[in-house]
């Protein structure tokens, strides 16, 4: 097995006509690291892997694999590996011809083919499918052949496009672990694109979440979930409900209080600087917050709906004035009075400050 | 809803007179297409050595004269020997022009599209009018290589035509993943993409060869007795007598014409070639 | 230029043309362009430049064939013969061809296969085998005179084979299958949801059909109109074996002129009405129907 490599973007652009599909991208990815590309469609994800495999030339900026400057060589010089949204199998080949394809146009002979591609078949556990043809294989079996045709030429780089995004929900959370179990144990540089915010934060060892052809916040899935630094991010990575105010004073150590638009007070633990009588934006996530009876200092809101969703519960409420409706989860029902008035409140640590950047 | 099923009244379904109508007049019009093509397969089992009815009765004569009758056979050959050099000429120019063409959103790539597919549309008389002129003043003059080069010009556009439409409706997936496992062009071609549009090249061939078999109008004007095609010598005995050997030979060529449409249908389907 | 380029900074990052990968190199086109080129471009070329440059163009100015096409009473009037045999056999392919795409469409269910099968079949014959079987069924001693003079109905056989009449019914016969398909194609992509539609929305069967079926296969009625058009302009076969000799249309004229007189000069002028007949036909559907559109 061939050691990792690094893969380096540097000011990478592309534009298709008068569409900008990617301002200036800079992106380094660590040697034997899997970093996600998370956004929704059109925001530059796709043209970035094809940037990288080759597909697409780009105009301004160099691609580097490990040392080497890779930005003017062919698809087929780059030692790639690559699994396709629809896994594009040869439809003409057998299960084993699929995987040996790679080996057989480097020239490698028939016995060693052979070797290597049952060596494959073991690693994705598909021994006994050799001859099958790819029709016959079910959703999960074809990306694992796809997966094995992309890693039997001991590729420096596996690019992985929606791997999973064409796999029924049981199976794809399966996958991703497979996926990611195989990759950590070849240590190959792998990036994914998704749009999938889970499949992001369930398989990568960082995430690069863009939009609108740039990344706007890159780290680990942790940092990305907990300290989403905009609100795009913060809205993209799972439903957030999303607060605007203006700051009153501190109220302790490292502690906020925020005089809110919607009425009600709340705290915000922040970072120094946040003077008194700035504009913020804060997110708290649905599981963070907590309803109570109404009191004094929390925000009113009313309760609209609540949705039994299997392991927990979702509750739907308004906020007076407000049009965006706030979600909660919570574990256990809330004892909710028969006017359906309610109290919002959270804890200072988890109101995320969200830059100033205004979501799109 | 688990109520009893009782009292349940069962309806006649109301006949659809117009659908009846309507079948009943395709049925009519089918007969019209047909009736002509029946009457020649029936003539051709004549006793008779002219068309007289009721039929005296039934022999294969007339197929034994196409045997006898050495123009038929010589320009079947000729005929054959046209029609499938031309479908592989035409495919070998063709094809990888289409490829080009086809992925392509340049007015470059439509101009070459439309030229592929334009001698479709020029009326044979004409093409084959203005070829002669050209082809004789080249030297070829009246020659098999002559005949071989104006039905090429007639290949192209079929052939063309269904390489276009297999190669744009194949994902480019395939081709960047052989691209991304390290196939150069040439592999990529031969591996992947040339297997996988086969069908659809291998369909419009054999549909130029239906088309040039049948080409009385290029064909004609270049008439010798070494480039006579089996059209060609129908029409001048046709013209001269008027006995059944001609029904037989052409009931002989509609069934090579069938066998080789039945033969498209199952590597691409017939209806698609209707759809352009 | 220079000063300009002076007075800005220098660009950060280099750029370059940039492209997307693609199997087919542009060279690939090469060997069928020249081909085309050769010998479809320049002949065609070369005989507009006969048309310009016969004898009778030093007497009487270039476009001498062009002007005797279009002036002279006679050829005049086959012209005019030409557009009136391509647009009645046009409409009655129409006429004939809407009823059985509509039965195919809505109706036909598994038989459809075999209609297909009956409709390509006249085209899997030869010119010749056609006009045999016309033959066959309307010569003086053919089945329908013989049927009729047996049956008692008249007592000398019709000479239906060499009336103009029979010129309509081979082209009908070959061409109506064009149209049926091409009107087919179309009416399947049409949502027979639509035309549910339009009758829970009050609509009669015919009133449904006029305003919706109908309008939303005019691009199927086009494409067969200018298909069965232009082929009947390019047919001299079916005038010269049929209606015996009383039809004569422009591309029959150019065969007798090659044939007979060997004017090339005058032949070469009317293939070249006869090809400006069939671009503008084409250019009518390249600029009217919305191609191929509804399926692929």
């Amino acid at each position: 097995m061939s050691a990792s490599v690094p893969l380096r973007l540097e000011s990478v652009s592309k534009s298709f006509g008068d569409v900008q599909a990617l301002k200036p991208l800079s992106l380094h990815v660590r040697a034997g690291e899997m970093l996600a590309l998370l956004g929704p469609s059109g925001c530059g994800k796709t043209t970035t892997l094809r940037i990288i495999a080759g597909f697409e030339m780009p105009e301004t900026g160099s691609v580097f694999i490990g040392e080497r400057d890779v930005t003017e060589l062919p698809p087929n010089k780059r030692a790639l590996g690559m699994v396709f949204q629809n896994y594009s199998l040869f439809p003409h080949m057998t299960v084993a011809e699929n995987i040996a394809f790679g080996l057989k146009m480097r020239g490698v002979g028939a016995a060693d083919r052979l070797a290597r591609v049952r060596q494959m078949l073991g690693l994705v556990r598909l021994a006994q499918f050799e001859d099958r043809s790819v029709h016959q294989l079910s959703g999960g079996q074809q990306q694992r052949v796809a997966l094995a045709r992309s890693l039997v030429t001991d590729p420096a780089i596996l690019l992985l496009d929606e791997p999973l995004g064409a796999l029924d929900k049981n199976l794809r959370e399966r996958m991703q672990f497979e996926l990611r179990e195989i990759q950590r144990r070849l240590g190959i540089t792998s990036i994914l694109v998704t749009h999938d915010q889970e499949e992001a934060l369930t398989m990568s060892d960082r995430v690069a979440v863009m939009s609108e052809g740039e990344i706007v916040q890159i780290g680990t899935p942790t940092e990305v979930y907990e300290r989403p630094r905009t609100r795009f991010v913060s809205e993209f990575l799972g439903t957030a409900n999303i607060f605007e105010g203006i700051v009153k004073g501190e109220a302790g150590a490292g502690e906020w209080t925020v005089a809110l638009d919607r009425g009600g007070e709340a705290r915000l633990a922040g970072d120094s600087g946040l003077a008194t009588g700035r504009r913020v934006s804060f997110a708290v996530r649905p599981e963070r917050l907590r309803i109570g009876p109404p009191s004094g200092s929390a925000l009113m809101a009313k309760v609209q709906d609540v949705v039994f969703r299997g392991s927990y519960y979702a509750y739907e409420l308004v906020v007076a004035g407000q049009d965006e409706p706030v979600f909660i989860y919570t574990q256990s029902r809330a004892t909710v009075p028969a006017d359906g008035m309610v109290g919002l409140s959270w804890s200072a640590q988890s109101a995320i400050l969200l830059g100033e950047r205004p979501s799109p | 809803m688990a109520s009893a099923p009782r009292g349940l009244v069962r309806r006649r379904a109301r006949p659809n007179w117009a659908a009846w109508a309507l079948g009943l007049y395709a049925a009519l019009f089918l007969v019209f297409l047909l009736v002509p093509i029946v009457a020649v397969v029936w003539v051709s089992f004549s006793s008779a050595s002219f068309i007289t009815f009721p039929l005296p009765g039934y022999s294969l004569r007339w197929y034994a004269r196409i045997l006898e009758y050495k123009p038929f056979i010589d320009s079947l050959i000729v005929s054959i020997e046209v029609a499938v050099g031309s479908a592989i000429l035409g495919a070998a120019l063709g094809v990888p022009a289409a490829l080009w063409a086809a992925r392509s959103r340049s007015a470059a790539a439509a101009l070459v599209a439309n030229l592929l597919l334009a001698p479709i549309s020029v009326p044979a008389i004409v093409l084959g009018f203005s070829l002669l002129y050209l082809l004789s003043a080249m030297g070829f003059g009246i020659s098999l290589t002559a005949l071989l080069i104006t039905h090429t010009v007639v290949a192209i556009p079929y052939v063309a035509r269904t390489a276009l439409a297999v190669y744009r409706s194949l994902p480019p997936d395939f081709e960047e993943a052989a691209a991304v496992l390290g196939a150069s062009r040439t592999q990529t071609l031969v591996h992947v993409t040339l297997p996988l549009i086969r069908p659809g090249i291998f369909a419009g061939g054999l549909f130029a060869i239906l088309i040039s078999l049948d080409n009385l109008p290029l064909s004609f004007f270049f008439g010798s007795s070494a480039t006579n095609t089996l059209p060609v010598i129908m029409l001048s005995y046709m013209q001269n007598q008027f006995d059944p050997s001609i029904a037989a030979v052409s009931t002989v060529q509609m069934l090579i014409a069938v066998a080789t449409l039945l033969v498209v249908n199952t590597l691409y389907g017939i209806e698609k070639f209707t759809a352009a | 230029m220079s000063s300009r380029a002076l007075s800005e900074p220098a660009p950060p990052i280099r750029t370059r043309r940039s492209g997307r990968f693609r199997l087919a190199r542009i060279s690939w086109t090469w060997p069928a362009l020249l081909f085309l080129a050769v010998f479809f471009v320049v002949p065609l070329g070369a005989n507009v430049l006969r048309s310009v440059t016969g004898p009778e163009t030093a007497a009487h100015g270039i476009f001498a064939y062009y002007t005797k096409l279009l002036t002279d009473a006679y050829y005049a009037g086959i012209l005019i013969e030409t557009f009136r045999v391509a647009t009645v056999t046009t409409l009655v392919c129409l006429l004939v061809g809407y009823p059985v795409s509509y039965f195919m469409v809505r109706y036909a269910g598994r038989w459809n296969g075999l209609i297909v099968f009956c409709l390509i079949a006249p085209l899997l014959t030869s010119i010749i085998m056609r006009t045999f079987g016309w033959n066959v069924l309307f010569a003086r001693r053919g089945l329908f005179n013989t049927w009729l003079v047996q049956s008692g109905l008249i007592d000398r056989p019709l000479d239906i084979l060499n009336q103009p009449v029979m010129v309509y019914i081979g082209l009908v016969h070959v061409l109506a299958p064009f149209m049926v398909l091409s009107i087919t194609s179309v009416l399947q992509g049409v949502d027979v949801r639509l035309e549910e539609s339009a009758r829970i929305l009050g609509a009669g069967k015919i009133a449904t059909f006029l305003r919706i079926t109908l309008p939303l296969s005019l691009d199927g009625i086009a494409t067969g109109c200018i298909l069965v058009f232009v082929l009947t302009n390019g047919s001299f076969l079916t005038m010269l074996l049929l209606g015996g000799g009383k039809v004569t249309t422009l591309s029959l004229l150019i065969y007798q002129q090659f044939n007979l007189t060997q004017d090339v000069a005058f032949a070469a002028a009317m293939g070249n009405v006869l090809l400006l007949f069939a671009l503008v036909c084409l250019a009518l559907q390249a600029r009217f129907v919305r191609r191929e559109g509804v399926k692929q």
